[in-house]
């Protein structure tokens, strides 16, 4: 008796793992283990470039709504979407600049694609996007296409790769060919 | 044919002939603007042209409101788009298509000319450098898909320096991309229509296409409903209300004197025989105000109808003086130079408003004279030919005198009624004088409230502060505008204002874009630069070509000139803040939050521009008002001085002069105290009525003071004078009701004064002695 029950939640946990793997369940993982603030590389690759162009610096996202990418080399710049709102802010340029995110489809879109996998939101990523999972817990790439024609017309696809819970790399391709790789530093932002 | 047949005959072929014209050739036109003065000023002029066809008459105001934010948010996407596409607007704003976002195809192309960054180190090694680093980075960050397209073509940022230039004034916060009141509670939206806001049917037309598009909205849940206003809003409403109540107040008006007169007399034919100088008067006033006008204003049409309450004064004179001792055309000629000396004093009285450059008072003043000239000719030329032999109104109480002298012995109350008044004008809280040109229009205070509420939100507040920019052409103006720039970028920095709408801001003068062209190098000297600054960057090769082409061409290009933006959002904005006027070009700086009107007054005072005038749209519009209402009253004053003297002629005295006017003039200062005393400012319609009141209370001194020779006679005299002033109280009474402003004030003015000149000339009547008695 004992022992019929014990294999029976054997089998029940061998299951639920495998058929755990899921995007619902790596959704959930990422959300779980999130971090406060990653600091990143990012290398743009771009047709009007004969070289890509690298940035440093940190992502943070305080739950639900605000996302933050703060560059800080080769100079300070500031893009803060909170809510609606879209600031960005650059030393250089002296710009401070708040703009709505619904002025910016395309950019909607993309920011949608941060903030629902960083709380979990398959539903709201899946209203965006259409969702594409490969690999395994271990390692595993998740490729984003966009649904509608605003977010087709800047992004032609968003590819995740990581392990477990953590993100490894975001590469964001458009339409024309030009893309961006940001690998995600794992440990405390510098 | 007796000639009293032929005179009959041939008056209902006159009135069916007037009746013919009336109907087929009088327009009825209800529009608040047809009544607005032309203005005594070049300031007042250029304003009132611009409240009548201006930008802010032309802008509509909306708010979604009653369901929760994303309903709000998506109503207000779909009802913009639906109203973009229906093309009654030149502009649909609600914050998803701000103007500095729209990719204006013109300006693009014109960037190097427009953009006030182009100077004569714009396109040096150094600057480029500066600019091509700047790019980079804006290849490096998120927005890159966004910027990227226009880098070659702009590497200098020069199209987003012209935008963010452009003033978007203060907006209100955005959710969802559309515009939301604070609360959250309303989506806004701001439309411009391109039927001017005082075309009352083209924008009661649009107002209409808008509230079905609402309407028609899919998927809108049933419980969100539309806030409209603005100055096209106002009109429709107050034509509205004017068409609904100039009728309203005709019927009533003309049911109670014709009532009251049958309660009086019992006579239905007496009733009948009214109705021919009182028709005969009122058409005679439409059809001279049309012929002098063109139109007729619905507020004319339901003054003129009251007038029947005035000029019944006449048959019912003649019928009160009826007796079986004489026959109608004997009757009227005995009391005819009592009356003639009245209706002449009257006549007078309106004419005088014929000077008042106020066109409602104008056409009041025309119909009432003419109305009051042909009734009066019609009862003492006509009328007895329509009185059948036998009739005769019933008789009157004889103890009327004796009632009426009892009044006498409240003279010694007289001084204490003056006093009174001139003490309640002296202390009163109420200001004295109305010096809103707003109090003209008829819109209710809910209506006007709502207003408020809405441009608050929108940040899109009454304009109440200008400057005004004068010159011989568009380029005078826009060079003057662009010296202004420069000091109210000063006044701004320094917080005097909190912002202004320049025209100088959308399109530079010619000079400036000469200018401009100027410090545009020449192809090999831009190229040499551009590849000295690009050397260490990882630009494409070549991929600057676009950009040393753009220069290029608008190095030589002719400057942009106010034309070619016709018929973008952007020419409209220009439009509408640089037009010609009055053989020149003008142009309104509108000002936000002035911090202090004295001192900006001063300060631009001191800038020592002549073209450059400030102006406070508020003082301006009281002075409009005020400067009308002096002429109302001088008009007034000269009415009564001829009125004198006609009377003195008429009368052949001039000590009877002074008792005839006491109680007349008595009763206007306790008028003014009443109407005081009920809270109400005195415009110039007030003013204008005291005319009307002089012109009544004559009539009534009049016909208290004449001699009747016997009891009997004087009794039908009083019981005449009591129902001539009651029908008088009546129809202004049902006037004085009304909502309409101008009407209210006439009503209420001669309602009272009616009263009270009946009251003191009764009080002061001699008495008279009979020898039969």
């Amino acid at each position: 008796m004992t022992a019929a029950a014990g294999v029976f939640f054997a089998a029940m946990a061998l299951d639920a793992s495998a058929a755990a793997w899921t995007v619902e369940t790596l959704v959930e993982l990422i959300k779980e283990q999130r971090e406060a603030s990653v600091a990143f590389e990012e290398s743009t690759y771009s047709s009007l470039l004969t070289e890509p162009v690298k940035a440093r610096g940190f992502l943070s996202f305080v739950p639900p709504e605000r996302l933050e990418k703060v560059i800080t080399a080769p100079s300070q710049e500031r893009y803060i979407v909170d809510g609606d709102r879209v600031t960005f802010e650059s030393e250089r340029k002296g710009v401070n600049r708040t703009v709505s995110l619904e002025d910016y489809p395309a950019l909607r879109s993309f920011v949608e694609a941060f903030r629902s996998s960083l709380t979990g939101d398959i539903v709201q990523l899946r209203k965006t996007y259409e969702v594409t999972m490969e690999g395994s817990r271990a390692k595993w790439t998740l490729l984003l296409r966009p649904r509608e024609v605003s977010g087709k017309s800047v992004v032609d696809y968003i590819l995740l790769t990581g392990s477990g819970g953590r993100i490894a790399t975001i590469a964001i391709r458009s339409p024309d060919g030009d893309r961006s790789v940001m690998t995600l530093l794992p440990g405390p932002p510098r | 044919m007796s000639r009293k047949h032929a005179i009959a005959l041939l008056w209902v072929l006159l009135m069916a002939g007037g009746m013919w014209l009336s109907a087929t050739h009088v327009a009825i036109h209800s529009e608040l603007a047809d009544l607005l003065p032309e203005g005594t000023t070049a300031t007042q002029r250029l304003l009132l042209n611009q409240a009548r066809s201006g930008l802010a008459g032309r802008l509509l105001l909306l708010g979604l409101e009653g369901g929760d934010v994303d309903a709000l948010a998506e109503a207000s996407r779909e009802l913009s788009e639906r109203l973009r596409a229906s093309g009654r607007f030149t502009l649909v704003e609600n914050g998803a298509q701000d103007i500095r976002q729209q990719r204006l195809g013109i300006v693009f192309e014109s960037r190097y000319l427009l953009s006030p960054m182009v100077g004569p180190d714009a396109f040096s090694r150094e600057s480029l450098r500066r600019a091509l680093e700047n790019r980079l980075d804006d290849l490096r960050s998120p927005l890159a898909p966004l910027v990227k397209t226009t880098i070659p073509e702009d590497p200098t940022g020069e199209f987003f320096a012209v935008v963010s230039t452009w003033s978007g004034a203060d907006r209100p916060q955005t959710y969802r991309g559309v515009w939301f009141s604070k609360d959250r509670s309303k989506a806004l939206m701001l439309v411009e229509t391109k039927a001017a806001g005082f075309d009352a049917d083209a924008q009661a037309a649009i107002q209409q296409d808008v509230r079905d598009i609402f309407a028609s909205l899919r998927g809108r849940p049933a419980q969100l409903h539309l806030l409209m206003t603005g100055a096209g809003v106002f009109a429709v409403e107050a034509k509205q209300t004017i068409e609904r109540e100039a009728w309203r107040l005709s019927t009533a008006a003309a049911a109670l004197v014709l009532l009251f007169l049958y309660v009086s007399y019992r006579s239905i034919t007496l009733v009948l025989l009214s109705l021919i100088p009182l028709t005969a008067g009122v058409m005679a006033g439409m059809l001279a105000v049309q012929g002098w006008f063109g139109f007729i204003h619905g507020i004319t049409l339901g003054f003129g109808i009251t007038l029947l309450g005035v000029v019944d004064d006449y048959p019912i004179h003649l019928f009160s003086h009826l007796s079986s001792r004489g026959s109608a055309a004997a009757v009227v000629q005995e009391i005819w130079p009592t009356m003639r000396i009245g209706v002449l004093t009257t006549a007078i009285g309106f004419a005088a408003l014929l000077f008042a450059g106020f066109p409602a008072l104008t056409q009041l003043g025309l119909f009432a004279v003419t109305g009051i000239l042909t009734a009066a000719a019609v009862t003492r030329w006509v009328l007895p030919n329509f009185v059948p032999g036998w009739f005769l109104p019933r008789a009157i109480t004889p103890a009327l005198p004796a009632k009426f002298e009892r009044l006498g012995r409240m003279k010694p109350l007289m001084p204490v009624a003056i006093l009174l008044a001139c003490a309640t004008l002296f202390w009163s809280h109420t200001p004295l004088w109305e010096t809103e040109l707003s109090s003209i229009s008829p819109v209710s205070e809910a209506k006007k409230q709502l207003d408020g509420q809405i441009r608050e939100e929108l940040g899109a507040p009454d304009v109440r502060d200008l400057l005004v920019i004068e010159g011989q052409t568009d380029e005078n103006v826009l060079q003057y505008g662009e010296a202004a720039q420069v000091k109210l970028q000063t006044l701004r920095a320094n917080g005097a204002i909190g912002g202004y709408d320049l025209v100088s801001n959308y399109l530079p003068s010619r000079r400036t874009q000469q200018d401009r062209q100027s410090h545009l190098p020449e192809p090999s000297v831009l190229r040499r630069n551009l590849d000295q600054a690009l050397k260490g960057l990882p630009f494409a090769p070549d991929l600057f070509a676009p950009f040393v082409a753009a220069v290029e061409s608008a190095r030589t290009k002719r400057p942009l000139e106010r034309k070619a933006m016709q018929d973008t959002a952007l020419g409209t904005r220009i439009a509408s803040l640089m037009f010609e006027h009055g053989g020149g070009w003008t142009a309104i700086v509108p000002l936000r939050r002035v911090a202090d009107r004295k001192q900006l007054a001063q300060i631009v005072a001191d800038w020592n521009m002549p073209a450059v005038r400030y102006v406070d749209l508020k003082t301006e519009s009281n002075r409009l008002m005020s400067a009308y209402r002096d002429r109302t009253f001088l008009i007034v004053v000269c009415g009564l001085l001829v009125i004198s003297v006609v009377l003195a002629v008429g009368i052949k005295s001039l000590t009877e002069l002074g008792p005839i006017l006491f109680p007349i003039m008595s009763a206007l200062a306790v008028v003014a105290a009443v109407l005081n005393l009920s809270g109400e400012s005195l415009s110039l319609f007030h003013i204008a009525t005291f005319l009307l009141v002089i012109g009544l209370g004559l009539d009534y001194t009049l016909f208290f003071n004449r001699p009747e020779g016997s009891e009997e006679g004087r009794s039908r005299t009083l019981y005449g004078l009591l129902v001539c002033s009651t029908t008088t109280m009546l129809v202004f009474g049902v006037l004085a009701g009304s909502s309409i402003p101008v009407l209210h004030a006439i009503g209420m003015t001669a309602a009272v004064g009616s009263f009270c000149c009946l009251l003191f000339a009764g009080i002061m009547a001699r008495k008279e002695l009979y020898a039969s008695a």
